[in-house]
């Protein structure tokens, strides 16, 4: 009953706030929202302070049960969600000050809590595609929210759409091992999986599969399309449901999935391959933007790819351990920058802004940690849980060193892009014309939290011989992994390379953006970059225009088939034209004598 | 209780055409009445209780009036009673004939239900045609002599060709009856038996339908009474899929195993092609007809599995796709009433001068969406859990139709409630408060707690497969 009451809290809030929330006066729903978003944390806390739990529904489809369970690994990420969305809900109470909205934004808020944590409790694959689903809806309503602007609509319905198309996958999947195992449930086919040697093609398929639905839920390539459009949604949405939780799912889905996986080598393989694209893609795109969300959005999509990159070399507790710290600082980072976008009165093209450190100076240590805990600044969270990454490509098993060459090149494009923001946003002068004024406390309060979170929160998993109390409590929920060792001297050698590159990349990435003038190559590379490679553009053009006309040829096709049956119906048109007059002229009689002789025939039957 | 159950809404529905001037009243009395008395029945079938009574009606012929609840009967009659309540409900303003039609439609979808005698099925599935046809004669649109021809044929010549089939099945096969039990004691095998299959096939094909038998659902709905009470009992009366499910399937095995990969063709190019085409449809009936015909198929690809999830998936999507479809027809009259079209684009942004009709017509369309949760997710995850069994192959296919549905449905529904506000509208009247309240009731409860219908559809889906060879 504990786990239900962890969704049942929010959901009641989402309608509850639905059916009244209009008689509401302002902070009230959101207190309200926070409040049982809070409480939910609580909650999960108590769960796991007390070792777990499990509720379930039997048979709730035919051998499919209604299963929650709260155990490590969901335990850990229902912290993450809860914590880091209680202090997104505080946030929203001042960012949506005022809007005409503000009771629905809530409401739609922890219906997104409920379905994350129905994903996250899942004892099932279908129980886990309820949440899976849910929280894509959240997203569509989100992202649509000021949804008076067309734009904004549209960018809802192509998220939703595009998170479809994974979640055929996922479902697919899901067809596939009920028909190997006859059962959907996670601790189920981890025995049977774990105990059973036969089948690898099948098993690599259904981990293919289920990674489809990853790839669409955490917008990796070829499916990130979506992400980047999802800024259309107010800011605490983009840090809530586009940076700290929901697109996470993806990663959470192949850890929870681990048991499958970790045998899986070619398919962890592709993993890592397209975690690595994705983070390269990412961060080549964040270069260009000129959209201070959409740097932040781009790096997301980078970041993921890491976390992608770490569950394809099998370093399962890593990718969660990153999950953790990306969740503090990237939702700093968009708060931070909904702080900017409030603070200038809803500008967001980040060649208005500069200076805002006088300005803002609160928001600026915000966005200051943010940025150089994203950059891998030594010693702060992003550095510890990125340097695990790379480094885990060579001491985990499916790793190797081109894994490990490419992920410190990406690591390097990330502090530049990351020194970027923070150059264009808050030092040289300031170039709009409004009047930057600091955020009020229920702002930045939160923001202090997660700026807490994004400089210290590393120091729970340290390299060995140092502490770490991640790995081990997140140990008995996930895959056994056999590692290779590392002499402890390579290993420190290859963090202070690390914390070189990182700090090569803030170096440069100062020098060059608070310069004037950009050499000539890197205006063109800017150009492509802030278009992200055309992709969008690629996609309407191959994909999205020609299956739109299909489907007005498919239309012309019925009416022909129409046509095709006419003809024949009526070989001449004289038959045709008997035909309908008999039918018309004499249908009501036929239709009334028809029901009488039924009623009398019936009647008389029974009765006699 | 049973004989109450199924000739109440007739009686009901005479009175109504005797007594115009109470329509309304006599009419939610008699639908009231029958869905008090299903849901009593539904809760004596799963105590245990069937109802089956038979008696001899043309003795010497071997017809017996024979009736009796199993789960897929009991499952679909209370669809039937909850979808017929909520459509008179919301139709409060349709001519009083129509009103009475609809109850004579209801006494004859539980008798398709009820019926254990083929030649009594065969009855009920005709005498359903009658008020069908009256109610798009009479009160359809302008083109409504088109579109009732093409039913009509359509219908009768699947129907003519069953009956062929029926008394075949009989003879041919040596029963003494037209009894269910007789006839599956004396199966009609060999060449015969395929060619009795193919009878019924075509029959239900239409009545399902399934491509490429299709072409009249279109025209149907677009044609009929703009308030969508015509539409939603032409939604309950497509009972191909029962059809399959209680009589062809069981009395041809042999012959539906030789039809198999092509019948899981069609289903799934039924699913994914009509998916596709409610994509370019401008009017909300043709998308709404279209929508509901992508679903058969995915009901279709389930049933044909011959899998015992495949078989319970059919059913239950059939059930819950009557009572959404069904409102969505409702939901497309509001629309209507308020902007006298129904075209996809009367207006837009309609969300901000009518916020509960916005949330009403999303729940709705997530319904149709299939998204978990709603009444819609059960029945086609069950399907592709069975599919899958089948043609892993045809299941990809049919269930691309998951991604165009989030398209055709999304994309209609934001025309009208997003974008910028223009015409503005009235929110909810009380009339929509009631059935949309009802309906969404009863979408959240089919998809929350979906247990308490698979549990009675359960045995009779593992009968169905176990008889084709699909169980496990």
């Amino acid at each position: 009953m504990l786990l239900l009451l962890i969704l049942l809290l929010p959901l009641l809030g989402f309608v509850f706030l639905g059916l009244f929330g209009k008689h509401l006066r302002e902070p009230a729903p959101g207190v309200i929202a926070s409040a049982l978003t809070g409480l939910s944390f609580l909650l999960v806390l108590y769960g796991v302070l007390t070792g777990g739990a499990e509720w379930a529904v039997k048979d709730w489809l035919p051998g499919i049960p209604f299963s929650l369970v709260l155990d490590p690994l969901s335990g850990y990420m229902g912290l993450v969600v809860t914590g880091i969305g209680f202090l997104i809900h505080v946030y929203a109470i001042g960012y949506m000050h005022g809007d005409a909205g503000f009771s629905r934004f809530f409401a739609y808020l922890n219906f997104f809590i409920a379905m994350m944590m129905t994903l996250v409790l899942a004892g099932s694959y279908p129980v886990m595609f309820i949440g899976w689903e849910g929280v894509g809806l959240a997203s569509f309503l989100l992202i649509g929210f000021w949804y008076t602007e067309k734009k904004n609509a549209d960018s809802a319905r192509k998220a939703f759409i595009t998170n479809r198309i994974g979640d055929l996958g996922f479902l697919l999947g899901m067809a596939l091992l009920y028909s190997l195992f006859g059962t959907l449930s996670i601790a189920e086919l981890r025995e049977a999986i774990e105990s059973s040697t036969v089948l690898p093609l099948a098993l690599g398929t259904a981990g293919l599969l289920l990674f489809v639905g990853a790839v669409g839920k955490s917008a990796q390539v070829p499916l990130m399309v979506w992400l980047p459009d999802a800024m259309a949604g107010p800011t605490p949405v983009s840090a809530l449901i586009h940076a700290a939780t929901m697109v996470t799912a993806g990663v959470y889905l192949i850890a929870r999935s681990s048991f499958l996986y970790a045998n899986l080598q070619d398919v962890s393989y592709f993993i890592a391959v397209i975690g690595l694209v994705t983070a390269a893609y990412g961060a080549l795109s964040a270069l260009g933007q000129w959209d201070i969300k959409k740097i932040v959005a781009y790096s997301t999509i980078s970041q993921l790819g890491y976390m992608f990159l770490a569950v394809g070399v099998g370093a399962y507790w890593i990718a969660l351990f990153h999950v953790m710290t990306h969740a503090f600082y990237k939702a700093l980072l968009f708060m931070a920058s909904g702080s900017v976008i409030h603070a200038l009165g809803g500008e967001q093209d980040v060649r208005k802004m500069g200076g805002l450190r006088k300005y803002l100076p609160r928001t600026h240590l915000h966005g200051l940690a943010g940025a150089l805990s994203l950059a891998g600044f030594p010693l702060l969270a992003g550095f510890w849980s990125k340097d695990a990454i790379i480094t885990s490509t060579l001491t985990y098993p499916f790793g190797g060193t081109g894994f490990y060459l490419a992920g410190l090149a990406v690591a390097f494009l990330t502090a530049v892009y990351a020194m970027r923001w923070y150059v264009l946003v808050f030092l040289g002068e300031y170039k709009g014309s409004g009047h930057p004024h600091e955020a009020p406390p229920v702002m930045t309060v939160p923001n202090d939290v997660l700026a807490l979170g994004a400089v210290f929160a590393g120091f729970l998993a340290l390299p060995e011989p140092l502490w770490n109390l991640v790995e081990p409590y997140l140990a008995p929920a996930l895959a056994h992994v056999e590692k290779h060792h590392m002499a402890l001297s390579l290993e420190w050698g290859l963090i202070a390379l690390s914390a070189v590159v990182a700090l090569v990349g803030l170096y440069l990435g100062y020098l060059a953006f608070t310069r004037r003038a950009l050499p000539g190559w890197y205006l063109t590379f800017q150009t492509w970059s802030s278009n992200a490679f055309y992709v969008d553009r690629v996609y309407n053009v191959l994909i999205v225009n020609p299956l739109k006309e299909l489907a007005l040829v498919l239309a012309l096709f019925d009416g022909f088939l129409d046509t095709v049956y006419i003809a024949a119906a009526g070989t001449g048109s004289w038959l045709g034209g008997l035909l309908s007059k008999v039918q018309t002229g004499y249908v009501r009689a036929y239709g009334a004598l028809m029901v009488l002789g039924l009623v009398a025939v019936l009647v008389w039957g029974v009765l006699r | 209780m049973i004989h109450v159950l199924i000739f109440l809404p007739l009686v009901f529905g005479l009175l109504v055409l005797l007594r115009p001037g109470q329509a309304r009243g006599l009419g939610l009395l008699g639908a009231a009445a029958a869905l008090v008395l299903g849901l009593v029945s539904f809760g004596a079938f799963l105590d245990g209780s069937s109802g089956a009574y038979q008696v001899p009606l043309l003795a010497e012929a071997g017809v017996y009036y024979a009736v009796a609840w199993d789960g897929v009967g009991a499952v679909l009659m209370l669809a039937v009673v909850i979808t017929t309540f909520i459509a008179l409900l919301a139709a409060h303003d349709v001519p009083p004939a129509m009103v009475g039609l609809a109850l004579l439609m209801e006494s004859g979808l539980l008798g398709i239900l009820a019926a254990r005698d083929l030649v009594l099925f065969y009855v009920f599935f005709e005498a359903t045609l009658i008020p069908s046809l009256l109610m798009l004669g009479l009160f359809g649109g302008s083109g409504r002599v088109r579109a009732l021809v093409k039913f009509a044929i359509f219908t009768l010549v699947g129907s003519l060709l069953m009956l062929a089939g029926i008394l075949a099945v009989r003879y041919l096969g040596g029963a003494p009856s037209f009894l269910q039990a007789d006839l599956l004691a004396h199966p009609l095998a060999g060449a015969a038996g395929t060619w009795a299959f193919a009878a019924f096939l075509i029959a239900f094909m239409v009545k399902t339908p399934l491509f490429p038998l299709h072409v009249w659902l279109p025209d149907f709905h677009a044609e009929n009474h703009p308030s969508g009470l015509a539409d939603v009992m032409g939604t309950l009366y497509k009972v191909g899929l029962f059809g399959f499910f209680r009589w062809a399937l069981p009395l041809f095995p042999e012959a539906f195993a030789a039809f198999q990969p092509w019948l899981l063709a069609l289903a799934a190019l039924t699913a994914l092609g009509a998916a596709w085409t409610a994509y370019a449809q401008t009017d909300w009936k043709r998308l709404l007809a279209y929508g509901a015909l992508s679903h058969m198929g995915v009901g279709a690809l389930g049933l044909f599995s011959g899998t015992p999830e495949g078989a319970l998936g059919a059913i239950f999507l059939l059930a819950a796709s009557a009572v959404y479809t069904g409102a969505l027809f409702l939901f497309a009259g509001s629309l209507h009433r308020r902007f006298g079209t129904l075209d996809l684009r009367p207006t837009s942004g309609l969300a901000k001068s009518a916020p509960a009709l916005a949330a009403l017509g999303l729940i709705l369309v997530l319904a149709m969406v299939g998204l978990p949760g709603l009444s819609g997710f059960p029945g086609e995850f069950m399907n592709l859990l069975g599919a899958w069994q089948a043609s892993p192959v045809w299941t990809f296919v049919g269930f691309l139709a998951v991604i165009a549905a989030a398209a055709y449905a999304l994309g209609a529904y934001q025309q009208i409630f997003h974008s910028a506000p223009d015409k503005p509208a009235d929110d909810l009247d009380a009339f929509e408060w009631q059935w949309g309240t009802l309906a969404t009731l009863v979408i959240v409860f089919m998809g929350v707690y979906p247990k308490l219908f698979t549990q009675a559809l359960q045995p009779a889906a593992e009968a169905l497969a176990a008889l084709l060879g699909g169980g496990r």
